[in-house]
């Protein structure tokens, strides 16, 4: 190993990303982009639910009823439909994503203190959102119920609303959100796209930059000149580590200053596991690109393999509890996982080493074996 | 039009140049491979196991009162959604295992629990949830509100004699159209394969431009008769013939047969509208490859055109919930369209009835992404 040799080759890799000034401000605008994009546009809050009513019954108690779906934020009422088969294009052309119907003799059935049926009916075309629409249903139905409950035992024994209301409703859940009280998605989103940004774009770009002297030949300069092969990709991917550094302090600021995400914990084990993870992302570009020959190549493979993992495997937007034995080998076999906790413990439960030591060592251990098996991959004797 | 593009000629030349652009496809064996790889193995992977359910919350408990009824409430917290994981000491263990990503949520009962509720008082439980996924941590509150609320009704029912359940409540049918099952690797599988295809639409076409410019064969390219759309052209259609063939292993090779995606729709009317999809992005790519000059860019103009386009067309985030200048930009990506479309074909059976309106709006992008791109490639080498 020879310092001079690798300062040498990262001072000429720098002056090349820097000339090409295109690629050069791509570098730094993508991730700033793409944070401002996934920050406001990625909500994960369903909010604004288009929803249809088809009321048959036509009575005060369903114009009630009614009433307090229009009334919540969750629901965005787009009118009443005019029968149950009407519902069948709305929901097929998206127009709608719930219907309510409410079959005839609704109120009767209430003012004599039956049960009254009502059909809910859901697009599943987006579990999750189907899920989540399920849960506002499910709750403002219960709302509805116990008042009517607590209505008609006040009518039937003479007793007030609000004493009636408490003997309905004995058992009362309190709610505590924690580490994130108001259920903001933001909060629990903006660190995770550090991890998620961190993990597109170095490999992008270490992939790109190495493959460039791959196709264009270049290559062979190195091939014969005395560099080892280790002097060059510690030269060849120092200035690369030092763009997604800053990139990512960059992301860091953004989250804590722009969308105001609480960051608890201990700096200084931020930034170190930080290193670790960039030096493992651009690990993985350093592989790919030992393995492809052209540029279209590595950006289709750099995209494919970073991007699902990412999105999919870290527990992002999808709970790693949910996920099948077999898919959460996958995620422990990835390092976005460990990242995505040391995240979420820097920023939104403030632990550190004592509580996140196995995941750093764990990045540390992938950053050395993507490094070594570059090293292993690459020869200055290829065979073609 | 001796040498039109409808001519004989034209034609044949078209034919040629078309394949000339599936043999340098073809050649790049590593991109081939990884073609296939995305096409099958990505999309499996996307769709198995990967849920965006709340299952098996690992809940712990803390049991203060260690009555009949504290006990039949705490065994009401079942899978699917919850899975206990046994009783807590002490109450500041719960911190330490929410801290630890131990459980998901701590149910908290009061001590004197049996003997307040049977004097009908109100009593209140606890239940501490983690949000930092806020999505789940909704869910875990709703699901627990659910079973609380109905096992503190029948509680209510058993002491005022309301017997049983039948009282001025509402009595919901949900029903779960498209989906009823709830499956999510149908909707995981869909927006991968859509993923899948815009990246290659925008890649393949910029990539083979670029790579034209970069090693100089442009050159050699604008001294032939051919005019710039011929040129174009044929890349266009060389990348939608793969890219439709690569659809077709997808889905009758990995969403039929392995996760049994229902194939409701016209298939024709699926393919055509994914051809018509690949020529609209396409012509996007191609408009990349105008402004950039060598491969790296068009890597990170990739970027830049791919990643807004998915999260703005409601492949993964519901357009309802974003900003509203957000929603309108969605109108100007293709992706947001051939959503509709593929969803609708492949689970809703919907038909050109009522996807007419999606169709031209993509046509209409189509036309006026290509001719711009038309337009700057004739102003650089014209």
């Amino acid at each position: 190993m020879n310092g001079k040799r690798i300062v040498a080759l990262a001072w000429k890799e720098w002056r090349e990303i820097v000339r090409d000034r295109l690629f050069f401000a791509l570098a730094f605008i993508v991730p700033t982009m793409l944070m401002l994009l996934f920050g406001f546009g990625l909500s994960l809050d369903v909010e604004h639910l288009p929803f249809a009513v088809v009321d048959y019954d036509r009575s005060a108690a369903s114009r009630d009823y009614t009433y307090r779906f229009i009334s919540s934020r969750y629901f965005d009422f787009k009118g009443y439909a005019g029968d149950a088969r009407a519902l069948d294009s709305l929901l097929a052309d998206n127009r709608i994503r719930m219907a309510l119907v409410i079959p005839p003799r609704f109120d009767e059935h209430l003012a004599r203190g039956e049960p009254a049926p009502v059909q809910v009916l859901i697009d599943g075309t987006f579990p999750m959102r189907a899920q989540t629409t399920q849960g506002y249903v499910v709750a403002i139905n219960s709302a509805v119920s116990l008042d009517n409950m607590a209505r008609a035992l006040s009518a039937g024994r003479g007793i007030p609303l609000d004493e009636a209301r408490r003997r309905v409703q004995p058992v009362k859940l309190e709610v505590r959100y924690l580490y994130n009280q108001s259920v903001k998605s933001i909060w629990s989103l903006a660190p995770k796209l550090i991890m998620l940004i961190m993990m597109l774009s170095p490999p992008f770009l270490t992939a790109l930059g190495v493959v460039r002297e791959k196709e264009s030949g270049s290559i062979f300069n190195i091939y014969s000149s005395t560099v080892s092969p280790g002097e060059f990709l510690l030269g060849k991917l120092a200035p690369y580590v030092f763009i997604s550094i800053a990139n990512a302090m960059v992301l860091w600021a953004l989250a804590v200053w722009l969308y105001d995400a609480p960051f608890k914990g201990d700096p200084f084990f931020f930034a170190f596991a930080t290193l670790l993870y960039v030096i493992c992302t651009t690990g993985i570009g350093l592989v790919i690109s030992m393995l492809v020959q052209t540029q279209v190549a590595a950006m289709i493979v750099a995209s494919i393999v970073s991007i699902i993992p990412a999105v999919l495997y870290s527990g992002m937007l999808l709970p790693l509890t949910s996920l099948s034995p077999g898919a959460s080998a996958i995620a422990h076999s990835l390092p976005t996982m460990y990242y995505t906790n040391i995240v979420v413990g820097s920023f939104l439960k403030g632990v550190s080493w004592s509580a996140l030591w196995p995941d750093v060592l764990v990045l540390a251990a992938y950053a050395g074996s993507l490094f070594g098996l570059g090293y292993l991959l690459f020869s200055k004797r290829p065979k073609s | 039009m001796k040498n039109g593009f409808f001519s004989l000629a034209g034609l044949r030349r078209l034919r040629v140049m078309t394949w000339k652009e599936l043999l340098q496809l073809f050649r790049d064996t590593a991109l081939m491979v990884f073609f296939l790889y995305s096409f099958t193995g990505d999309i499996y992977i996307a769709a198995s196991g990967v849920s965006m359910q709340l299952k098996n919350a690992a809940i712990a408990t803390l049991d203060g009162d260690r009555s009949d009824a504290s006990r039949e409430l705490l065994s009401r917290f079942q899978p699917p959604y919850f899975r206990p994981i046994g009783e807590l000491a002490a109450a500041r263990d719960s911190i330490t295992l929410l801290d630890d990503a131990g459980a998901m949520a701590v149910l908290d009962i009061p001590p004197r629990f049996q003997e307040r509720l049977q004097r009908g008082e109100q009593v209140s439980v606890q239940l501490q949830v983690d949000t930092t996924n806020s999505v789940l941590g909704f869910l875990a509150s709703s699901y627990g509100a659910q079973i609380v609320g109905k096992y503190g009704l029948e509680a209510a029912a058993r002491r005022e004699g309301l017997g049983g359940m039948a009282g001025p409540v509402l009595q919901a049918d949900t029903r779960i159209w498209y989906n009823p099952n709830q499956n999510d690797a149908w909707f995981m599988g869909i927006s991968e394969l859509l993923t899948v295809v815009t990246l290659f639409a925008i890649l393949l076409p910029a990539a083979a431009m670029v790579r034209e410019k970069e090693r100089g064969t442009i050159e050699q390219l604008m001294v032939t008769p051919l005019s710039a759309f011929q040129i174009l052209f044929p890349k266009v259609i060389a990348m939608t013939l793969v890219i439709l063939g690569g659809s077709a292993i997808a889905l009758f090779g990995i969403l039929g047969p392995v996760f049994h995606v229902p194939m409701r729709g016209s298939l024709l009317t699926f393919f055509l509208i994914t051809a018509l999809y690949v020529f609209t992005t396409a012509g996007l790519g191609l408009l990349a490859a105008t402004v950039a000059r060598n491969l790296a860019q068009v890597g990170m103009l990739t970027v830049v055109i791919l990643m807004p386009m998915l999260l703005l067309s409601g492949a993964w985030t519901p357009p309802e919930a974003m900003p509203d200048w957000m929603r309108i930009l969605a109108y100007i990506s293709p992706l947001h369209y051939f959503l509709d479309a593929a969803y609708g074909i492949l689970l809703k059976g919907a038909g050109m009835d009522l996807l007419w309106d999606s169709v031209l709006a993509m046509a209409t992008l189509g036309v006026c992404v290509f001719a711009l791109g038309m337009g700057r490639f004739g102003r650089q080498f014209g």
